[in-house]
């Protein structure tokens, strides 16, 4: 009987150990403790979230991460490497005549600015990552502001008098993002807020991305704000009408397809939206281009901040990097003494077309005493001439707040673009009237300070094409243009380095579009390597 | 409730007496050669229930008939059988078993013996551990166990890489699971502290246990594929004793990378020697200056450690130490020093039916970390300056500059490291209560409760002088930052012992939870208008596993043992949290079979196979399966109508993460020879880890970001472990021990995600070079390199390589894999003789087959470099034998892929003791040694022992000679 009673207690005694425990495994479902994250399901009981969760889309385009800029959140390339604006400043701009990085050894820029690119290359792993991390990021908010899940929500009225709006603009960067991978790559991850996490998405080529970005802007055109009616910084109408005016001006590259009448009309919607040259070429690339004159004329900001919104993006690059190896002028610029100790430079070719009436041309910021117009050796810093476009100086002589982050906002389109696409698209047939045309690129002119005006005999594309060069350079549009005139690839015209040739040595077509990033080819099988590569 | 707490005290004090009128027995067990009395002895009477144990004096009573046989056994010692003819007392004295193979060995959730171990489990006590220069407690077993590797940079205190049989992960964690005395730490340290186990004083270690394959380390299911590393501290013991024991040591670094002297810069500067540049000699300046020698230091350390142990109030045995380590680092400024304070007590209670034993420990550690990337600038400042410039407004370094404005370049290495102080201070209490309860009505059961605790609070503190030589507004930095982890666990089991006839069985089943934390915040520069303080939290990891095990020995000669863990991680969402990892395995004692019982020759032999799963979720992602936004810290935001949002980026996920699982097929012989006086092990074992945790490409778009962690992947690691022990010659006052370990390592990626290489290794010399490549079919972190042309007279031809896909491009299609940082084969000797009152030990340690990439030369023997940004820069002499001018060209190169095979002689030591000084000074050893005795290697560089295969310059090790004094009251 004893031994019975004890038994029972040891029983009891095994059974309590292991109930007491067992209790606590419901420890095992964590939530973050850190105060930079939430959960979707807390996050979004406060109405303000809504706005934030957009600002996020757009911020994609400037930060590479949430905890400073070293910080990533994409993987396999360097934090600063993979920033929206500078990849595309890389594929856009350092790929052709304008620009040379001495840094070799940075990985990718060799291949890059010496036309030598693989599939291998970070650089465009960065730029097709990045943006379709735009295109999952607009997604996601689509996803979050149904009026199914705004209804669960209970969401104020004044937000959801907003949310359509907000939609629109997640649409406008998820349209944006598909418009420079159908420039650049040719081909693109189609992904939809309808599609799953970690899907295999159907790769769209130039004529679906076409296809689909021109509806989607279409489609987004009553809900958006109209032209500079919206916060600076975020985007209008207008932005809409300035993805589609670009995408008809290179439809014939895209598709196959004349669409310059398309273009000029929307050149017409868009400087019909309020716009105005800024007062001062400069005021465009200062560390106050986000309040200066420049308001009127930059239809599309990429914000910098040297305190809230720090990154490596493009203009902290060129305003530190095109500080003079030998000039040491940062102070000037408003950044280190030696900024990046001669980090970019110009070409040649560039150089050139400031020769005679652009001497004196505002737009003219090529220094060039003590050194050689050549460029023999990339990594000699002191050879080649630089210049001095960006600043994070302001209009009203004041600097920006930090010496290596610059407040200098990377004006993604400005008017002055359209006013050149305006003549070219008319050039090549799109109608509209060659006086207006001769009025907008004299308008640039006056506006440089450059008393040379032009004729309409003078208006040629051949005359828009370096024209563009003058008033865009350093604004990653060139290799786009240089496409379209048939001049990037093929040997009609070599730049210094084309090719990896000092004098520049003729490229293939293929290269008229970058290779699919080998990392994002083999994590979608739906992708097909582009020809040639 | 308060019924169960009352049968818990019912059976906590439920002490049956049973009384019979007979003669009471008393006397002392003690240990014959060294007359210690043994606690804890069993003395039973033979075919009867009645028996005892002695306590901590060695001291018994028992109840006793005249004629009653009474058996006196204890683990590890021949039992003795005597039969009462009326001795009062009866003291006994044990012979220790000369087969050792009763010796206990510690292993998951309880112990067992070697004879009946059944995996592969390697017990290093005190007297088998490496000797020298200790600080950190891993370095007692460096080279010391097949299948282990240890390796440790130069710096004081610091932390190691301890690998077993190679890891198993690629991208998830390849440290074994460290538990001290049942309390398993992290793995992860703090920003104040040199690394994790840079706390523990090596001198309160008692032994190790290295469980190595998956029989063995099953019980710990989910952590145990990288292996098991058990360290037990020393207990308190009821006799008398202390120790004091000091060290102290004399580093000298003997090695220096060669770059040119003043006098030699000068003239390479005057031959300009860049292709296409024209460096200006006015910037040369007079002087000589070797800056690795201004920068590098000989160093004096010491250590003390005091300990006692004794009984307590005459009732409980424990132990006390107190050590204090100073050690300076060879790089100007860095220092380590710790002070430790560790009390264990082991009661116990109702007849030893209860044990309680509690070890507490408080580590102080303060650090001054001296920035060793100021090594770099040492190798690359112009040697031609003065270290010292009186008229310099940056506090009288010389500095390059114009007037007050610093020149674009590499500032002075020694106003570098004097004008910084980054302190760091952990606080670390660590340890755990342990109660061991065998039931007073069915002794075969026992119950084991665990409660272990484990934080450490660390603080940093930046600061510098606002004479650094910067040109910012923001002159210099101070900081503070706070971090604490902490570490809680519980666990519990029931052990069921049952003896049959011809079976021995044993049951183990238990549950354990643990919870670490790590939270913290820093000030930010506090010298900066634009800085802001910031805190961290990270999400809890929680841990919970139920284990069981079954261990059957049928006639002592066939074993098999069970083992079935199921554990849960917070890491992974609701439905993969769990995960099962069941083990088995087998042995058989052939020598106890009728064949082999009387060879004089083999002593003992036994086959073991086994095979487990274990399991792998130590990845750096604690809550990637929940949907989170992330708010963008001050400098991350946006800005709308100019003014500042608080943006919020989605964050990466992946709600599928599941565990990675290893499975290890094992087979291995233990031998024995002669008495034992020869033995050791040979295994062969397969790691097949699958399902890896493996941060791998997902289509862009679908998530939110280009690669998330995910289960992808396979990597197989095959290896054979030789060990040998040997007592070459065993006399009275000669004795001859060595021990030889030899592992033969092969690794290969079996599958990545979607068969994708992944480029991995960075590198210095530009940002985001990667050297090192995974690919499907070859050895983990292979070298991806360009393959080098050679002119006629066998000179590397600068960036010209082989068009390996013969394209006539050479671009990254052409780069190939040469080698890999991994050793073929990983030996380790060690041999103590002892002459009369003289000891003697040495170790050596070798690697053989292992490549290093070396960064050193690849990104900075290049003639460009003389440049400096706007000064003159140094540069490695081994420029001279490549004439290479540009880093870009050539860094890629597998011209820079060396072979890194090395020998070392860690250390050396010689000791005498006297014995019997004075009655309370039982014996003073005093002993001298060398440590980083020799290293023969081809490498051309300065050490071939680094970390991952990448030399981008080590924290260099120094020589170091030790003197010492141990004492013993």
């Amino acid at each position: 009987m004893k031994t019975r009673f004890k038994i029972h207690k040891t029983i009891g005694f095994i059974f309590l150990f292991i109930a007491g425990f067992t209790s606590c495994t419901s420890d095992l479902d964590i939530t973050p403790k850190d105060d930079q994250t939430a959960l979707s399901e807390d996050l979004f009981k406060d109405d303000a979230a809504y706005k934030q969760v957009l600002a996020g889309i757009y911020a994609n385009l400037a930060l590479t991460g949430t905890d400073g800029p070293g910080s990533s959140n994409l993987k396999n390339i360097d934090a600063g490497t993979s920033q929206f604006g500078r990849v595309l400043l890389y594929v856009q701009t350092l790929s052709a005549d304008q620009m040379i990085w001495s840094y070799e050894n940075d990985p990718g820029t060799r291949e890059i600015q010496r036309n030598l690119w693989t599939a291998q290359n970070p650089l465009l792993l960065g730029m097709y990552s990045r943006a379709h991390l735009s295109i999952a990021l607009a997604n996601n908010f689509l996803r979050e502001t149904t009026d199914a899940k705004l209804d669960e929500r209970n969401v104020s009225s004044s937000v959801r008098g907003d949310i359509p709006a907000y939609r629109a603009e997640a649409r406008l960067m998820r349209a944006m993002a598909y418009y420079y991978m159908m420039d650049i790559f040719g081909q693109a991850n189609f992904v939809t807020e309808d599609d799953a996490l970690n899907s295999q998405p159907p790769a769209y080529g130039r004529a679906e991305l076409f296809t689909f970005v021109e509806s989607e802007l279409l489609a987004i055109d009553g809900d958006l704000v109209a032209s500079k009616q919206n916060e600076y910084g975020r985007a209008d109408k207008a932005v809409a009408y300035m993805i589609l005016a670009k995408m008809y001006l290179n439809a014939q590259v895209y598709i196959g397809t004349d669409r310059n009448a398309d273009c000029l009309s929307y050149c017409e919607q868009i400087i019909g939206g309020g716009y105005s040259l800024a007062t001062n070429y400069l005021h465009n690339f200062m560390a106050d281009n986000n309040t200066n004159s420049a308001i009127n004329e930059i239809i599309f900001p990429i914000i910098s901040d040297g305190f809230t919104t720090q990154n490596y993006g493009p203009t902290t690059v060129m305003i530190n990097g095109s500080v003079g190896s030998i000039e040491e002028n940062g102070t000037e610029v408003g950044v280190g003494a030696g900024g990046w100790g001669g980090a970019l430079r110009v070409r040649k070719q560039f150089v050139e077309l400031f020769n005679g009436a652009f001497v004196n041309d505002d737009r003219n910021t090529i220094i060039s005493e003590d050194r050689s117009i050549d460029i023999v050796d990339i990594s000699d810093k002191d050879s080649g001439y630089i210049i001095q476009k960006y600043s994070n100086a302001t209009s009203t002589g004041s600097f920006g707040v930090d010496q290596t982050f610059v407040d200098t906002d990377f004006p993604l389109f400005r008017l002055a673009d359209v006013y050149l696409m305006y003549a070219e698209a008319h050039l090549r047939g799109g109608g509209g009237s060659v006086s207006t045309a001769v009025d907008y690129i004299n308008a640039l002119r006056t506006r440089a300070n450059n008393i040379s005006m032009i004729n309409s005999a003078e208006l040629t594309l051949d005359f828009i094409l370096d024209e563009r060069a003058r008033e865009l350079h350093w604004e990653a549009h060139r290799r786009q243009d240089l496409v379209r005139y048939g001049k990037f690839t093929g040997g009609n015209y070599n730049w210094a380095w084309k090719g990896n040739g000092s004098n520049g040595i003729a490229l293939p077509s293929h290269m008229d579009i970058y290779p699919i990033p080998s990392g994002s080819l083999a994590s979608n099988p739906n992708l097909t390597q582009n020809p040639g590569y | 409730m308060k019924t169960t707490i009352n049968s818990l005290l019912f059976f906590l004090f439920f002490a049956p007496v049973y009384l019979f009128g007979q003669t009471t027995l008393t006397g002392t067990v003690t240990e014959q050669s060294t007359s210690i009395p043994l606690p804890g002895v069993n003395v039973v009477i033979k075919g009867s229930a009645t028996g005892t144990a002695t306590d901590f004096d060695g001291n018994y009573q028992i109840t006793v008939n005249n004629g009653d046989v009474i058996v006196f056994s204890y683990l590890g010692y021949q039992s003795i059988e005597i039969t009462y003819s009326g001795q009062a007392p009866l003291n006994v004295q044990l012979l220790e078993d000369a087969a050792q193979l009763s010796e206990i060995v510690i292993i998951g959730y309880g112990t067992t013996t070697k004879k009946d171990a059944t995996g592969s489990v390697e017990a290093i006590t005190s007297e088998d551990f490496t000797k020298g220069n200790i600080v950190t407690a891993e370095n007692l077993i460096s080279g010391r166990v097949a299948g282990v590797s240890v390796t440790t940079s130069g710096a004081p205190g610091s932390g190691s890489q301890i690998r077993i049989r190679g890891g198993s992960s690629i991208n998830a964690s390849n440290d074994p699971l460290i538990i001290i005395d049942g309390l398993p730490i992290s793995n992860n340290g703090v920003g104040g502290s040199r690394g994790v186990l840079a706390s523990i004083n090596p001198n309160d270690i008692d032994s190790f246990s290295v469980l190595k394959d998956a029989s063995a380390t099953a019980i710990y299911g989910s952590r145990a594929s990288n292996g098991v590393i058990i360290i037990v501290t020393k207990k308190g013991k009821s006799t008398f004793s202390a120790t004091y024991d000091v060290q102290y040591s004399f580093g000298e670094l003997t090695d220096r990378i060669g770059v040119f002297t003043g006098n030699e810069f000068r003239q390479l500067i005057a031959s300009q020697p860049i292709n296409g540049t024209t460096i200006d000699e006015s910037l040369l300046g007079s002087a000589n200056t070797d800056w690795q020698d201004e920068i590098f230091r000989n160093t004096v350390s010491n250590q003390h450690n005091v300990s006692m142990q004794g009984s307590l109030f005459k009732a409980i045995p424990a132990r006390f130490s107190f050590g204090t380590t100073k050690q300076e680092g060879a790089v100007l400024t860095s220092q380590f020093e710790r002070r430790n304070l560790s009390l264990a007590l082991n009661p116990s209670f109702f007849d030893n039916h209860l044990k309680v034993n509690l070890n507490a420990n408080m580590s102080f550690e303060d650090n001054r970390f001296g920035d060793s990337g100021q090594i770099g600038a040492a190798l690359r400042y112009d040697p031609t300056q003065t270290v010292y410039d009186p008229s310099s407004p940056f506090g009288g370094f010389y500095q390059h500059r114009n007037g007050s404005v610093l020149s674009n370049g590499t500032t002075n290495p020694v106003a570098s490291l004097l004008q910084t102080n980054n302190y760091g201070d952990s606080n670390r209490t660590y340890g755990n209560l342990n109660f061991d309860y065998k039931f007073h009505f069915l002794p075969e059961l026992r119950a084991v409760l665990n409660i272990g605790f484990d934080e450490t609070e660390a603080k940093t503190i930046n600061s510098s002088s606002t004479l650094v030589a910067t040109n910012d507004d923001v002159k210099g930095n101070a900081s503070r930052g706070f971090q604490i982890r902490t570490n809680k666990l519980l666990d519990g089991y029931l052990t069921y012992n049952k003896e049959f006839d011809k079976l021995r069985t044993e049951f183990t089943a238990g549950y354990s939870y643990q919870e670490f934390t790590n939270s913290g915040d820093n000030t930010g520069n506090t010298r900066d208008p634009l800085t802001f303080a910031s805190t961290f939290a990270d999400p809890n990891v929680v841990l919970i596993g139920f284990f069981g095990r079954a261990n059957f020995s049928v006639l002592d000669k066939y074993l098999v043992t069970l083992t079935y863990r199921r554990d849960g991680t917070s890491r992974f969402s609701k439905e993969n949290q769990w995960g099962d990892f069941p083990a088995a395995a087998v042995a058989w004692n052939i020598s106890d079979e009728d064949f082999l019982k009387d060879s004089k020759t083999i002593s003992s032999l036994k086959l073991r196979a086994g095979y487990g799963i274990t399991g792998q979720q130590e990845v750096e992602e604690k809550d990637i399966f929940l949907n989170r936004y992330r708010a963008g810290d001050e400098n991350s935001q946006y800005q709308f109508n100019n003014s500042v949002i608080r943006s919020l980026i989605t964050s990466e996920i992946n709600p599928d993460l599941k565990w990675e699982e290893t499975a290890t097929i094992e087979l291995g012989v233990d031998y024995g020879l002669f008495d034992e006086r020869i033995s050791g092990s040979l295994n062969f074992f397969q790691k097949n880890s699958t399902d890896l945790l493996f941060t791998a490409a997902v289509a862009d778009g679908t998530n939110f970001s280009n690669s998330v962690i995910q289960n992808i992947g396979e990597l197989q690691i095959q290896g054979l472990e030789f060990s040998i022990n040997a007592d070459v010659i065993k006399q009275e006052d000669f004795t001859v021990d060595f021990n030889f370990n030899a592992t033969f390592l092969d690794r290969e990626i079996k599958d990545l995600a979607l068969g994708q290489d992944v480029r991995t290794g960075g590198i210095s010399g530009g940002t985001g070079n990667n050297i090192q490549m995974l690919r499907v079919g070859e050895a983990p972190n292979s070298f991806s390199v360009y393959k080098q042309l050679y002119d006629t007279s066998n000179n590397p031809i600068e960036g010209a390589y082989v068009d390996l896909n013969g394209d006539n491009i050479i671009n990254d299609d052409d780069r190939y894999l040469k080698e890999n940082p991994g050793a073929d084969v990983i030996l380790g000797f060690q041999s103590n003789i002892n002459y009369k009152n003289f000891d003697f030990a040495f170790n050596l340690r070798a690697n053989l087959g292992n490549y290093v990439y070396n960064n050193v030369n690849s990104s900075r023997a290049q003639y460009e470099l003389l440049q400096d940004n706007a000064v003159l820069g140094n540069v490695p002499t081994t420029v001279l034998n490549t004439n290479f001018q540009r880093t870009s060209d050539v860094i890629i190169s597998d011209i820079y892929i060396e072979d890194a095979s090395f020998l070392k002689m860690d250390n050396i030591t010689l000791g005498y003791t006297f014995n019997n000084i004075s009655k309370s000074l039982k014996s003073l050893r005093l002993w001298g040694g060398i440590q980083n005795v020799f290293t023969i290697t081809n490498y051309s560089g300065l050490d071939p022992e680094v970390f991952d295969g990448i030399d981008n310059i080590i924290y260099p090790r120094p020589r170091t000679i030790l003197a010492g004094a141990n004492f013993k009251f």
